[in-house]
């Protein structure tokens, strides 16, 4: 390392100490002006050995905890070279372990998983659905859409957990080493944009490398570090392609591309679902995108042509789309008995309806297929379709009169589609389900009333009000439970027993 | 046409065809509107110059990126009426500004860019009326717009010769910026009038078709888009790409997908939808984006820092704007997942609409076409669902693909890897079949079908299948023939594993040692094959060996969970129970929440550290396991908050179920229940691998079905300890969640063993055995209490039967020589006891084949 470098770093380092909490903003708005500081920084993380690393940790870290976007951001664009870091010294099984790199993701990692009242934080998202207005569509315009048993439980919006709550971390350990980094990749991807591109070359980096090492592409990609495998988890992989696509699009063609292959070599080799899933789409992705990109100083261009307006599809091809008009003319010519291919093809236009109620009955599901309504039950089904949609019909005036035009032919259209509606009213009529479900839970409290009440400390706020919202319910069933004494006179713990009337 | 038309019908009439498009009608018209009065021959000649010029335009139409060039004879007459009407002054100012915007098109036509923007410039675009505006008028509006900023890019900034208020000043790098400005609002306003145009034409058109019902004429057809039109929706948003700037790129995305679709704009509104979808997943992070009622941030890292003096908002008001979506509860996305999720939902439904159904070969472009703006959709999703993990929503938006995918091995593939992820993995396995005739030299998919056959599906005659299809791919499947080794390696252990007849299971056992072999020397450096290899042998009790690839495997993967188990189970063995312990130990430091671990060290620790060390573990198990299933999600299948909640939904499955011990919710069952009804160890390895994020996907019972083994073990260690009332209450807790479970019924059994009650002990244990009629260890209890009940030869036939199924259990060869010899068969007996002794000496403290066997 060269005594400049040095002398930078140290200066860094001392800077920040001395500010007073006024100037932090300013300040980190012009850490960018520091040309020399952020390489010298890498070398600093990338030679392992050096005296430099524990307080440029520490300092990192302050950075982190300092709340400020742009000084979280600076100890962010670290996070890939961090990452490699840690793994290759595990990975070789170094005795000369990176504590203060482990100790600094570990920081990162505790600090996020958590809000700003130290409640775990649950990272969650909307699921949209086509059913429900939004500002770009109208749910009337789209159509019919297929009554599947996901359509339905995803009839409203549905707000989906995809990441948390985490349990917080002292130490890494080979069983929470990729939770933890993959919950960080999680972060560093929630900043991509903010990131510098030595920073995502360095990401592109570490996914090679990840992904190679000890395997024979090692070879092909002439890469002499460490020669062990590492162990990865199909989630960290996803989260690494999802920074190389980014990457990829933002300037680094080349290193991104071989990442993105190499991740995809590994994912294969691992047979993961999810990381081959979302590899192959963007990879296909690129193939038919028209995407360039031009100098590598930061052009992010996203190349837009235009493009013409009107359907490049012919009129006379049999699309799904205009193949709905047949069938319902079929259907009011009362030409019910015929079988034929048209009938087969509208079927699937529909979409693919379940096949039968499985033996878990989850959701209610509905199992109607159009060619059984029209082909067997015929008017009868036609009639039942009609009952269900009267009682639905405020539902139906929310969604909007009907686009003009085929008025006449589209009544049993109409007629299925209230049907979709009503029996995504009944989902939450079965009652009895939340009977159940309520005798479930006072007995799964019970099993752990023991640990609970034990001398144990609850791990979080959140797990004593659970205990406290079941205890009620324990009390009237009066079963059998254990609980144990809290160690009084010897060492063994003795755990007694009370017998309820059951037994 | 035969009736003379009064004069405001006529006018009507005309106007109805200009804003319809119907060119060829409005000759006749003219010619009836000049029969009528002589100051209209001024109109009539903007109408013939109009219909003139537009049906050249046509018959010719401009193509994007080609500039039109120099005058065309054509045109001379086109130009020779718009004159005509221009100078004579006498048309109403309406139509003037209609003539002279008309004729600026002709001069745009015919390259001369210079008069077109003279023409603009006398009549001030800024100034015609949007409000109570005709229809076609506002189509001539947008159209100007489009065709002024044409004009602006084409003609130099400095030039002199400009009428316009921006001129004047040298051309400095302020006046190209505002230039560029300028040409921008032309644009934004022109695509904004365009959408007004449209959403307005195609209400007058549904009005028109009610009004002249029941004759529906032909003018249904969809009203097309010319090169202005087309221009002015789209070249707005590519100059600010083209700029850098995606802020205000995005923002006119946006601006354009939230007015009202019409028939004409569903086609590029699927353009616009995806193209923006792109933009939010490739260029876009959480942290730099901003919903679409949001103001965006002034600086952005996505804009091009070295311009960024563009990014001015739109400094631009309209008298009237598009219909925009409007209404309560619009759902605006916060996200840019979910935004892209919309958008792409969106643009699904748009694409299914259009997937072209026939194949005969005259259609092969349009399929083509279809097929590609789809699967271009399919992709996208599957990355911003991918993301989030949502892939149970994914594999039902990839079905709906499949009506693309005839022969089409990338939807096909992408279905099955979406099944396997969302855990239907019955399906995944069929999918994959047909992925597998359409690229059969890619050894992936068909291992990717032996993890499911032996995961999740114990599917293992299809397993073996899918696995010969590698090893028959030879050299071609290069690094992955080993991996084609160890998956019919992996199929024969757990068929002898399920075998019942001993000839069967030596037979199993041999080929699956064979396979790892050959699967241990095609990739020595992996250490699966060494460990499969190692758990193989110790599972036909060859201990040392084992132990040399154990350690094998230990020193390419460190800190390998099952390694460490194997190595642990096998010192336990040689009988070295306290080096047992410390393994286990030393890998529960590394897996602290590993439930398999942590039954090994129960029995350990009851054997050389007593009993009231194993409470404690299990005391410590249950605090895991609390701890654990409080707070994980399932970021797997996703919906419903934690997964304990939906393990307490899924608890009413619970007693409607017969054989708990192994239901997956897809498949019913793992096993066939022919094989055995419930075997621990079975379900124990399901629960150890459904530790690991990378194991297969599980049902929601697995919590439960921890929670019954842990309780099941603290009844073991009381049992041990000579304390009936306590095991009892730990049993009683286990048979609430699983009531007819054979493992609750043994446990019951040997408690009132302990108490001294033979008949109630036998009553149970033939009520597990009537649950699972090969559970070895009831039934060498039973043989037991049998052989006390002197029945000896049904005592011998249990304890034979026992044999059959697990031959090396040892306490089972010993029952059944204490049985012979009872029976005064002291040569058998000596054989029996000699095998127990031998098999004695390697057992192990849990059976080997807790360790889960998969890919």
């Amino acid at each position: 390392m060269l005594a400049m470098d040095q002398g930078v770093v140290e200066e860094w380092l001392s800077e920040f100490k001395t500010l007073p909490d006024s100037a932090v903003s300013n300040y980190a708005a012009s850490l960018k002006e520091k040309g020399s500081l952020v390489p010298a920084l890498y070398k600093v993380i990338r030679e392992n050995y050096s005296d430099l690393l524990e307080p440029v940790c520490h300092q990192l870290f302050e950075f982190y905890r300092s709340g400020e976007p742009q000084l979280q951001r600076f100890t962010l664009q670290f996070l890939p070279e961090l990452l490699w870091s840690l793994l290759s010294v595990s990975a070789a099984r170094d005795p000369h372990t990176s504590g203060c790199i482990e100790a600094l993701l570990l920081g990162i990692y505790n600090l996020e998983i958590v809000d700003k009242d130290g409640q775990s934080k649950v990272l969650s998202f909307t699921v949209p659905s086509l059913s429900k207005p939004s500002v770009y569509h109208e749910p009337s315009a789209i159509g019919s859409m297929a009554l599947t048993e996901g359509a339905l439980a995803n009839h409203g919006l549905s707000r989906v957990v995809y990441s948390g709550p985490h349990l917080q971390r002292e130490n890494f350990t080979a069983q929470n080493r990729f939770e933890v980094l993959t919950f960080l990749l999680l972060c560093y991807n929630a900043a991509l944009s903010y990131m510098t591109s030595t920073s995502l070359q360095s990401l592109c980096q570490l996914s090679s490398r990840v992904c190679i090492c000890g395997y024979p592409r090692q070879q092909i990609r002439r890469y002499k570090g460490i020669s062990t495998r590492l162990t990865v988890t199909s989630e960290f992989l996803v989260q690494l392609i999802t920074g190389i696509h980014y990457a990829l699009c933002n300037g680094e063609v080349d290193l991104g591309s071989k990442a993105l292959d190499d991740v995809l070599y590994r994912a294969q080799l691992e047979l993961f679902p999810e990381a081959l899933l979302v590899g192959n789409a963007i990879k296909s992705s690129m193939h038919s995108a028209a995407l360039k990109s031009n100098n590598k100083e930061g052009a992010r261009s996203i190349q837009v042509e235009i493009t013409p307006t009107s359907s490049r599809i012919s009129r006379n091809a049999v699309t799904s789309l205009s193949i709905r008009g047949h069938r319902w003319k079929r259907h009011d010519a009362v030409d019910l008995g015929s079988p034929d291919e048209l009938m087969d093809i509208s079927e699937v236009d529909e979409g693919v309806w379940p096949g039968g109620v499985g033996p878990d009955m989850t959701p209610p599901t509905i199992t109607i297929s159009n060619s059984v309504t029209t082909l067997n039950l015929g008017a009868k089904a036609m009639k039942k379709c009609r009952l269900g949609g009267r009682s639905s019909k405020d539902k139906d005036k929310e969604a909007g009169p009907l686009t003009t035009g085929r008025a006449a032919s589209e009544c049993a259209e109409l007629s299925i589609k209230r049907l979709t509606l009503t029996s995504s009213q009944s989902v939450p009529k079965a009652g009895a389900l939340t009977s159940l479900t309520r005798t479930a839970s006072a007995v799964f409290s019970r099993s752990f009333e023991q640990v609970a009440s034990g001398n144990a400390p609850p791990t979080s706020n959140h797990t004593i009000s659970e205990a406290g919202r079941y205890s009620c319910s324990l009390q009237e069933d009066g079963l059998g439970y254990l609980s144990p004494a809290p160690n009084h006179t010897q060492r063994s713990p003795s755990i007694s027993v009370h017998l309820g009337s059951d037994l | 046409m035969t009736a003379r038309k009064s004069g405001s019908r006529l006018e009507t009439e005309i106007e109805r065809c200009r804003s319809e498009s119907q060119w060829d009608k409005i000759p006749e018209l003219v010619r009836q509107l000049s029969a009528k009065l002589i100051s209209n021959d001024d109109l009539g000649e903007l109408l013939l110059g109009e219909c003139k010029l537009q049906t050249y335009l046509k018959e010719n139409p401009i193509k994007q990126g080609a500039s039109p060039r120099g005058p065309r004879p054509k045109l001379v007459e086109v130009r020779k009426h718009l004159t005509a009407a221009l100078d004579r002054g006498n048309l109403k100012a309406d139509y003037l500004q209609e003539a002279s915007l008309l004729m600026a098109k002709l001069c745009y036509v015919e390259g001369e860019y210079r008069d077109a923007l003279g023409h603009y410039g006398r009549v001030n675009l800024d100034d015609m009326q949007l409000v109570g505006a005709p229809v076609y008028r506002l189509s001539m509006i947008a159209e100007a717009y489009a065709t002024k900023g044409l004009c602006l890019e084409k003609v130099p900034a400095a030039s002199p010769s400009l009428s316009n208020k921006n001129t004047g000043s040298p051309s400095s790098n302020r006046s190209t910026t505002d230039r560029e400005q300028e040409i921008i609002t032309c644009y934004e306003k022109s695509g904004d009038i365009a959408l007004l145009y449209l959403q307005e034409a195609e209400k007058a058109l549904s009005a028109g078709i009610q009004n002249r019902s029941p004759k529906p004429g032909p003018t249904s057809q969809d009203l097309e888009l010319g090169y202005f039109l087309e221009t002015g929706l789209q070249r707005a948003h590519v100059i600010h790409f083209k700029n850098g700037n995606l802020t205000r790129g995005v923002g006119r995305f946006r601006e354009i997908l939230r007015a009202v679709e019409t028939r004409t704009t569903q086609s590029l509104r699927m353009t616009i939808a995806r193209q923006l979808a792109e933009i939010l997943l490739r260029g876009m992070c959480e942290q730099s984006y901003w919903s679409p009622l949001e103001d965006p941030p002034t600086v952005s890292p996505l804009d091009d820092p070295t311009r960024q003096g563009h990014t001015q908002c739109k400094n631009y008001s309209l008298s009237r704007r598009p219909r925009v979506y409007s209404g309560e509860n619009l759902f605006c996305p916060q996200e840019n997942t979910e935004e892209a999720l919309l958008l792409l939902l969106i643009s699904e439904s748009m694409a299914n609409r259009d997937a072209v159904l026939s194949r005969i070969p005259e259609h092969n472009n349009d399929r083509i076409i279809s097929l590609q703006s789809a699967s271009v959709v399919y992709d996208l999703l599957t990355i911003a669902l991918g993301r989030r993990g949502q892939y149970e929503m994914l594999s039902e938006c990839l079905e709906r693909a499949m009506k693309f995918a005839f022969e089409e091995f990338h939807l096909w593939y992408q279905l099955a890897l979406s099944l396997m992820a969302a855990g239907k993995s019955a399906r995944a396995v069929k999918v994959l079949k047909e992925c597998i005739r359409l690229k059969p030299d890619d050894p992936t998919i068909p291992l990717l079908a032996v993890k499911l056959c032996i995961g999740p599906l114990h599917w293992l005659d299809e397993g073996e299948c899918f696995a010969k299809m590698v090893i028959d791919m030879g050299e071609k499947a290069a690094e992955f023939r080993a991996k084609g080794y160890l998956a019919i390696g992996l199929v024969y252990s757990l068929k002898a594993t399920d075998a019942s007849l001993r000839s069967m299971q030596e037979e199993y056992q041999r080929k699956a040692l064979g396979a790892f072999q050959r699967a241990q020397s095609l990739s020595p450096t992996d250490h699966l094959a060494a460990f499969y290899l190692a758990l193989q042998l110790a599972v036909s009790r060859q201990i040392p060996e084992a132990l040399g690839y154990v350690r094998q495997a230990l020193q390419l993967q460190g800190d390998d969970v099952h390694s460490l188990h194997l190595l642990a189970l096998l010192l336990s063995a040689q009988k070295h129970y306290h080096d047992a312990l410390n393994i286990i130990e030393m890998a529960l430091s590394e897996y602290p929440e590993n439930f398999n671990l942590l039954y090994t060290k129960v029995k350990l620790e009851s054997m050389c550290r007593g009993p009231e060390e194993a409470l404690l573990t299990c005391k410590h198990m249950l605090q895991i396991w609390k701890s654990f299933y409080n707070l994980t999600n399932p970021s797997d299948s996703g919906r419903g908050s934690s997964l304990l909640d939906r393990a307490i939904a899924d608890r009413r499955q619970l007693n409607a179920m017969t054989l708990p011990d192994f239901s997956d919710p897809e498949t019913g069952s793992v096993h066939a229940t022919s094989i055995a009804a419930s075997r621990v160890e079975q379900a124990l390895s399901e629960v150890a691998s459904s530790l690991q994020s990378s194991a297969p996907k599980h049902g929601p019972l697995h919590p439960w079905m921890t929670l019954a083994q842990i309780w099941l073990h603290a009844a073991e260690v009381y049992t041990g300890m000579s304390k009936p009332a306590e095991a009892t209450a730990c049993t009683q807790e286990a048979a609430n969640l699983f009531p007819t479970s054979h493992n609750v019924l043994y446990m019951r059994g040997q408690i009132a063993e302990l108490r001294g009650n033979t008949d109630e002990a036998k009553r149970w244990y033939e009520e597990a055995l009537s649950i699972n009629p090969t559970h070895v260890k009831t039934m060498q209890r039973l043989g037991l209490i049998l052989h006390q009940l002197q029945r000896y030869s049904l005592s011998e036939k249990v304890l034979r039967d026992a044999v059959q199924v697990n031959s090396t259990a040892h306490d089972v060869w010993n029952s059944l020589g204490e049985v012979l010899q009872a029976q005064g068969n002291a040569a058998a007996a000596t054989e029996c006891f000699l095998t127990a002794l031998e098999l004695e000496a390697s057992s192990p403290i849990l059976p080997f084949t807790i360790i889960p066997r998969a890919l």
